[in-house]
């Protein structure tokens, strides 16, 4: 009767979790009005470790609603673990996160992409709050001084981690580049389907011996 | 002190009123006394009882409502109106909501928070007894029952009463205090109820005695299998429930045939 899950607890983390996203549109106006146009798409989301089954649908005012239990029919089902979704909702390119992920897919990929786009690449306006709340001198120039430091956060961050990857790379040469370690991942597949044929190969020979014998 | 009794075995004209003997005839009056003294501060106790888990649970239970645009939804002991509000946004300007009440001071208090909230145009409020829905049978698309079951006086009659409304493959939805599964959250929850809410009751809205009934009805209330063959016996099918908080509560779902 009861699930694994208390419906309580699941519907506590999706009520903060939409309440977060749904404060962040309502900063983002671009990217609300965005979303609005996707309005009514259902997107099923099934985590098979920790095991949990949401729903995401979007709603004509440009908002995000997450439920526990939902009877609509879904445009887009996406089946996998906690780290695939991670993995999803931070990608860089979601359509290539997508293929090469672990993730299972049922239905039509295209809102489900232009939902993770729209939410990952979101302008945030700090502006107008601030200036609601302090008045328009003091609300403009820290909303100019928060774009600046947002600004240099991001150019640093971005080049942290590229200064890092050189390093990690290059100086301290600890890991191969990404296309070697591509072209090994592929061998180590190739092997693997090659051995399976042999495999095939071996059980056929051996049935046939077994037929051969008096 | 979880004793999940029904109405007396022993004596068909009597009743309890928490935990008190009472007639059958009286429950009513002293239900509707407890409500007309906590509904001015009825939202505010539900959200320091609950620590706000209450809307947790009725955001559940919303859900699994599944209502759709243009259909009719009564939601019975409706109170305060938080759940009518939000089916009234679900069902659209070509649904209907009906608020109901059996007690006029909380039926008030809803209608004036809805008002407040600006939520009306599909909205009706109804002053009845669950127990004689004055409602046509078959015109209803999903009921609800959110903290009001435990306070009818024949629970059988009142689910009866429901089914007969309910259009066919309509549902049922019933929020109630329920029995925690695990023993350790029972005593915390006894201890909590028996002893907190009761003080509660008397700082923050000057009425005890009330509140004692509030811990003292939960008590009497069916359990969850309990319900649930209650449930079946009235009519609906595919039933089923879903404990949350450890059971502390449980939404009960009943589709009738």
């Amino acid at each position: 009767m009861s699930g694994d899950h208390d419906p309580a607890v699941i519907t506590a983390v999706l009520t903060a979790v939409e309440t977060t996203i749904n404060k962040g549109l309502s900063l983002a106006p671009v990217a609300q009005r965005e979303l609005g146009d996707l309005a009514g798409t259902v997107i099923g989301i099934e985590c098979t470790s920790p095991e949990v089954a949401i729903t995401a649908i979007v709603e004509s005012s440009g908002e995000l609603h997450l439920t526990h239990y939902s009877e609509r029919a879904m445009d887009t089902k996406v089946r996998g673990s906690l780290e695939d979704f991670i993995g999803l909702a931070t990608a860089e390119d979601p359509a290539a996160a997508l293929i090469n992920g672990g993730l299972e897919l049922v239905g039509n990929t295209a809102p489900l992409i232009a939902v993770q786009q729209i939410i990952t690449t979101m302008d945030l306006d700090w502006e107008a709050p601030l200036v609601d709340t302090l008045g328009d001198v003091v609300g403009h120039q820290l909303a100019v001084m928060l774009r600046g430091l947002f600004r240099w956060g991001k150019a640093s961050a971005g080049s942290f981690r590229r200064q890092l990857s050189e390093f990690i790379l290059e100086e301290g040469r600890l890991t191969p580049p990404a296309a070697e370690l591509d072209a090994f991942y592929e061998q180590i597949d190739q092997l693997g389907l090659r051995v399976d044929r042999l495999q095939s190969r071996l059980q056929k020979l051996v049935r046939r011996v077994g037929e051969l014998k008096p | 002190m979880s004793d999940n009794q029904q109405d007396s075995p022993e004596n068909p004209d009597t009743t309890h009123f928490g935990y008190r003997e009472v007639p059958r005839e009286d429950k009513e009056k002293l239900v509707r006394g407890v409500f007309d003294s906590v509904a001015s501060r009825y939202d505010l106790m539900n959200d320091l009882m609950s620590a706000g888990i209450h809307r947790l649970w009725k955001r559940f239970t919303l859900e699994l409502s599944a209502v759709r645009e243009g259909q009719t939804v009564l939601d019975i002991a409706g109170g305060t109106g938080d759940l009518a509000a939000k089916f009234s946004r679900l069902v659209g300007p070509t649904g209907h909501v009906i608020l109901a009440d059996i007690n006029d001071s909380m039926l008030k208090v809803g209608r004036d928070r809805l008002m407040d909230k600006g939520a009306s145009g599909n909205i009706q409020t109804v002053q009845c007894d669950a127990q004689a829905l004055p409602f046509p049978d078959n015109s209803i698309d999903c009921i609800t029952i959110a903290f009001g079951l435990r306070n009818v006086t024949d629970k059988d009659k009142a689910l009866r009463s429901m089914e007969r409304i309910l259009k066919p493959g309509g549902r049922l939805l019933v929020l109630e205090f329920s029995k925690p599964t695990n023993t350790f959250l029972e005593n915390a929850y006894d201890l909590y109820s028996f002893r907190i809410l009761p003080l509660m009751g008397k700082l923050v809205a000057n009425d005890e005695d009330s509140y004692r009934y509030l811990a003292e009805s939960i008590r009497k209330h069916p359990n969850q299998e309990t319900l649930l063959e209650m449930m079946e016996d009235a009519g609906f099918v595919n039933c089923d429930y879903h404990n949350m908080t450890g059971g502390i509560v449980a939404v009960h779902k009943g589709i009738k045939a």
